[in-house]
């Protein structure tokens, strides 16, 4: 009774402030059903997360739109008619912003996979979960997931509402618009996700012709399927059962990493009072015990009982929360980002310790190596081998011949001649080919090389050789390789 | 359900980063070449194949791990109730 009334207080100001007791026990007695049957994990019910507006809503809707964005478009862009980013499965090359990558590059792959996890360690540090309340996947698709349910189904309330209603026409039709937008949401999805490894024109076109192969049917159905299963239905779940990150938070956080905290301090007691009324005088805290923030959660927990792991960093609680405190004329961060140590202490947070500097000079160093490596790189690498055929042959003239297979690989984007040359043995001819060597952006040739040299210049069996490598149009692409010239024993 | 959705997802990641070191070094298109069983296989089936391949390891060692665990603790919590097991 006290409650309903104070909350009442609430909504002359225009926040809409109405509770559903059924949300506040929920997991209280979930937890005990958990305890009483034994049962790992509880039973699930749907959450309905009410809509919330503030600096953190905004800043996730944001994120959500450009990353969404970002996936949605750039399989379409291309430059010079290559898709600019394109991890070409088919061909085995990955077109990256106007750089290809070859299975030769595999070190970049490993460089790139240690600043992401680096990067991931460095932001855990700093402020806990952003990347999954900002960031993954699983929030951004969700997010919007639960923009098309309320496109459909209106607000938290009216869904709640409309799922304990029996079906009638209305709800068939809300619910089946719902499921048919999400589903070819998914599709989409699952196409776009396609389109970066097979190229997405191509793609479309195979698509509206119906000349998929099974394979890219496949896919696209895999990550369709997925995409509807973890933003439409399991959503928080992802986060609280199967996400490995999660579980592994702990040991990248410290005293000094920000999370969304309650201040205990300033908030306990908890209660409800009349508007106006001095809290200092009754006894009571700042916390108003409105359960609003409990009812914004995504996850369905009460950031009150401290930092859980269910906690997916979203900051939803922060923004109802002020709002309520502004309502009441309290100050602002009754919940609020902060670390474990300035909210005991009273202090302010210390951002700068060694281990987040650590991780931001390992950050640093390995992207310089990388953009280093990445401008002085040679597009192009060649394979010489010796001709098993034959260790060597005289040949008319009193020289002695040797016989190798060059592959050349142009990981260029332009076409390129190159010339041969034959170094550390005196009077050493390449007889064939004659002509430079040409390969195609991209492309891998394969030629038989045979060379020459003057018998009386051989000292030894066996001579060390250089072969030089050098494109005729750019004299910085060039490469020398080196390996055997035989001949006989006795020249 | 929560089991099945943490083997399947746990060891869906999982299979994504074997996919993914694996095919960096080995061409899937020239799998038949190191196999006397298979003649001939193309990229998108050897890509295709040995993720599932991965995952469906990953299905396999971690269904038994969730067993095998859960398992052992339900027998502790009978001998602890003194229940006879079924």
């Amino acid at each position: 009774m006290s409650k309903s009334s104070s909350v009442a207080g609430l909504t002359e100001g225009g926040l809409e402030v109405s509770i559903d007791l059924r949300d506040i026990p929920r997991r209280e007695r979930l937890e005990a059903e958990a305890a009483a049957s034994g049962d790992m994990y509880f039973r699930h019910e749907k959450i309905h997360p009410r809509e919330v507006d503030g600096l953190f809503a905004r800043l996730r809707t944001v994120s959500a739109q450009v990353l969404l964005g970002a996936f949605y478009l750039t399989c379409w862009i291309s430059i010079d008619g290559q898709q600019i980013l394109l991890f070409d499965l088919p061909a085995r090359r990955f077109h990256v912003f106007g750089l290809t990558f070859w299975p030769q590059d595999f070190i970049y792959l490993s460089a790139l996979m240690l600043i992401a996890a680096l990067s991931l360690f460095f932001f855990t540090a700093v402020a806990g979960r952003l990347w999954c309340g900002y960031a993954c996947p699983q929030t951004a698709w969700t997010e919007m997931f639960m923009w098309v349910e309320r496109v459909f189904e209106g607000t938290a309330n009216r869904r709640r509402k409309l799922d304990a209603r029996p079906w009638d026409r209305d709800k068939m039709l809300r619910k089946g618009a719902k499921h048919l937008t999400w589903i070819l949401l998914a599709l989409f999805t699952g196409f776009t996700f396609v389109g970066y490894f097979t190229p997405a024109r191509s793609l479309a076109a195979n698509l509206t012709s119906f000349a998929l192969g099974p394979w890219e049917w496949f896919w696209i159905g895999l990550y369709g399927l997925a995409t509807w299963g973890n933003a439409g239905f399991l959503r928080e779940q992802v986060c609280k059962y199967m996400c490995p990150y999660a579980r592994f938070q702990s040991a990248m956080f410290d005293r000094d990493t920000l999370i969304v905290s309650y201040d205990q301090v300033r908030g306990e007691p908890r209660g409800s009072r009349r508007r106006g009324q001095d809290p200092a005088r009754a006894g009571l805290g700042s916390c108003i015990d409105c359960q609003l923030c409990v009812q914004v959660c995504p996850t369905g927990i009460d950031i009150r009982d401290g930092l859980q792991y269910e906690c997916i960093g979203c900051a939803a609680c922060i923004d109802v929360c002020d709002q309520v405190m502004d309502k009441m004329h309290y100050p602002r961060g009754l919940v609020r980002y902060t670390t474990d140590r300035a909210l005991a202490s009273g202090g302010k947070a210390r951002l700068l310790r060694p281990r987040v500097v650590a991780y931001a000079a390992l950050i640093v160093g390995v992207t310089t190596a990388v953009l280093v490596s990445l401008l002085g790189r040679t597009p192009l690498i060649v394979d010489v081998m010796r001709d098993r055929n034959a260790l060597y042959r005289e040949v008319p003239g009193a020289a002695i011949e040797n016989v190798y297979q060059l592959r050349l690989m142009n990981m260029d984007n332009e076409i390129h001649l190159y010339r041969i040359e034959a170094l550390g043995i005196e009077g050493a001819r390449v007889v064939q080919p004659a002509e430079p060597i040409e390969v195609p952006a991209g492309g891998v040739q394969t030629v038989v090389m045979r060379l020459q040299v003057p018998a009386a210049n051989l000292t030894t069996t066996s001579v060390a050789l250089e072969l030089s490598f050098e494109a005729l149009d750019d004299q910085r692409i060039n490469r020398v390789e080196t390996t055997r010239f035989l001949g006989p024993s006795e020249p | 359900m929560a089991d099945v959705a943490a083997v399947g997802w746990a060891s869906f990641l999982a299979a994504c980063a074997a996919s993914l070191l694996a095919f960096a070094i080995v061409d899937p298109g020239r799998l038949a070449n190191a196999s006397e069983l298979i003649d001939h296989i193309d990229r998108a089936t050897g890509y295709g194949v040995g993720f599932l391949f991965f995952w469906g390891v990953g299905i396999v060692a971690g269904g038994l791990s969730v067993l095998l665990i859960r398992s052992s603790r339900r027998d502790a919590r009978e001998q602890a109730t003194g229940r006879v097991p079924d």
